[in-house]
């Protein structure tokens, strides 16, 4: 539904963002990642439209987003890393005008607004100031702004930073309740937000996207786009690493300190890393190899990169 | 439309919320209402000029206060993302926001009702100059407020709005000025983009539609170029 095709952003004299190419399905949630500066925010603000991309074209549904921007940023729903919210309004007299601006039928408006307070507990608060509410509560009153014409694409600039743990906790399951209706892109610095919200995730670095995979997908990137398997033979180093020997995909053998757990890596790899079949196939020669020569194998598993070290490998100019 | 009043309606909204709008009505209502009875009880006239006499220096300090606020407040809240991301195009943006300025100006104006229904009491109007006049001071103000949105969309501080807004409505009101002193040779041309000169035909009873004209296109020159910086952000 969301197409970005090789968007870049040139500002005066700085690097912005380069060649960005992704689609998104409807239904997933991207987890978008990166360092400070790496221009997240900058692609953000190019699919919805507050910015215009140098190159390339963001379309939406196949509305193109510097073509017809009306259709496309009515199937949009946006908050900002700031909430964007006029502190002197109410919480009704707000999203009242919010519905206004957005177009939705002025018969549906009244409907539209309590389900949305219902949705995000802001039911009580009506008349509050906005002024008056908590951090917490700003932000619920962001998320209802970007949801009250029910938008098909939610964009969330990181929407949990600065609050604290317990709002943390309330904003993401708000969030991954709005991930059932909405196809969602979200930023953020917390990995585990990633691992626990996000079906996808992308890591942008210096303006550029290194990283699109599935989460689930995620783990089996390993070392430098090698394979690692960990294992405890039930023998002599020595023994264990004749045998090893033997499977030409080997190259390299760690032995972790004095014990009998050992990591291998296999030389057999791609540039971006390896799918799961790949690591099986290593797995099985490992088993079959111990198996022919008698030697039991306690333990055999693949090693699988955290989303952490995956970040700061990719991140910090590796890789 | 729907989201051109919004705009509008939220402005107005805002007008009423901000401690700087009351001290814009403030000065408006105690300076010309010091300025007509100061006036009316010394000559001891019923003359309607002197209700307008003072209405251009003033408008030079309240548009500021009043403008300033409009399109830096909403670039330093981050609420312009807010904007520029819902189906509100910057034409309907902008002209909501200006159709504020429009409607306030038009209530203060309104205010100022008061002046000749006093006056009125100790003799006859001169109508046709009373109406013209009231046409050309909303007319001034119109362009006065123009300016100040199109200042106020060049940076994020309301402060440097509002002294830039002041700084160039100063200059255009004392471009006839500076051709009657200095400049001698450009004394016509300068006259011709003087604000104040403007207003002398209305001002003895004359609808002149040149000067109509002048003021319209002067005011959305200014809208217009407004739009265009906020349009260049987005391009950066």
């Amino acid at each position: 539904m969301l197409e970005v095709r090789n968007v870049s952003k040139v500002f005066e004299n700085q690097r912005g963002v380069q060649h960005m190419d992704f689609t998104m399905q409807r239904g997933e949630i991207v987890g978008f990642l990166g360092p400070n500066g790496a221009g997240k925010t900058t692609t953000m603000r190019m699919i919805t439209g507050y910015l215009l991309p140098t190159k390339g074209i963001i379309s939406l549904d196949g509305h193109i987003m510097a073509e017809h921007p009306r259709e496309a940023k009515r199937k949009i729903g946006y908050l900002p890393e700031t909430p964007p919210l006029y502190m002197e309004m109410t919480v009704h007299s707000y999203l009242k005008w919010i519905a206004d601006l957005r177009d939705i039928p002025i018969r549906e408006t009244k409907k539209r607004i309590s389900d949305v307070m219902d949705r995000l507990g802001l039911i009580g608060r009506e008349n509050q100031i906005i002024r008056s509410l908590s951090k917490g509560y700003k932000q619920r009153i962001g998320l209802a702004q970007a949801i009250v014409h029910n938008p098909d694409l939610l964009i969330l600039d990181e929407p949990t930073s600065g609050l604290d743990p317990k709002q943390i906790t309330e904003i993401r399951d708000l969030i991954r309740e709005l991930g059932e209706r909405h196809t969602v892109l979200l930023s953020t610095h917390i990995l585990q937000e990633v691992n626990s919200l996000c079906t996808r995730v992308m890591i942008v670095n210096q303006g550029r996207l290194v990283l699109d995979e599935n989460t689930d997908q995620i783990g089996h990137r390993m070392n430098g786009g090698n394979v690692q398997v960990e294992l405890v033979p039930n023998c002599e180093r020595t023994k264990a690493e004749e045998i090893l020997n033997g499977i030409e995909d080997i190259s390299k053998i760690v032995w972790d300190g004095e014990s009998n757990r050992c990591t291998v890596t296999s030389s057999k790899s791609n540039e971006n890393g390896i799918n799961l079949n790949q690591s099986n196939s290593l797995n099985e020669q490992i088993f079959f190899a111990f198996a022919k020569a008698d030697v039991a194998v306690h333990e055999l598993k693949t090693r699988l990169m955290s989303l952490e070290e995956i970040f700061l490998k990719l991140t910090s100019g590796g890789m | 439309m729907r989201r051109l009043w919004a705009i509008c309606r939220k402005e107005l909204q805002m007008y009423f919320f901000s401690p700087v709008s009351y001290v814009a009505f403030a000065i408006y209502f105690v300076i010309e209402g010091y300025m007509f009875s100061n006036q009316f009880t010394t000559m001891q006239i019923v003359d309607v000029r002197i209700i307008f006499s003072n209405m251009s220096m003033i408008f030079l300090f309240i548009v500021p206060l009043l403008t300033m606020r409009l399109i830096s407040d909403e670039l330093r809240h981050g609420t312009d993302e807010l904007l520029m991301t819902s189906p509100a195009n910057l034409a309907e943006i902008v002209f909501g926001k200006y159709l504020s300025s429009i409607i306030v100006l038009f209530a203060l104006i309104g205010g100022s009702l008061m002046y000749p229904a006093i006056l009125g009491r100790f003799g006859d109007l001169d109508m046709p100059v009373l109406w013209m006049s009231y046409v050309s001071v909303f007319l001034l103000g119109a362009s006065m407020m123009a300016v100040g949105l199109f200042a106020s969309s060049l940076t994020i501080h309301q402060m440097v709005a509002g002294i830039v807004s002041f700084a160039s409505l100063l200059l255009l009101s004392m471009i006839g000025m500076l051709g009657n002193s200095m400049l001698t040779d450009w004394k016509d041309t300068l006259g011709l983009f003087s604000l104040i000169e403007r207003l002398g035909k209305f001002q003895v009873g004359v609808l002149s539609i040149p000067d109509l004209l002048f003021y319209v296109s002067f005011s959305l020159l200014f809208v217009v170029l407004t739009i265009l910086v906020l349009e260049r952000k987005r391009l950066r």
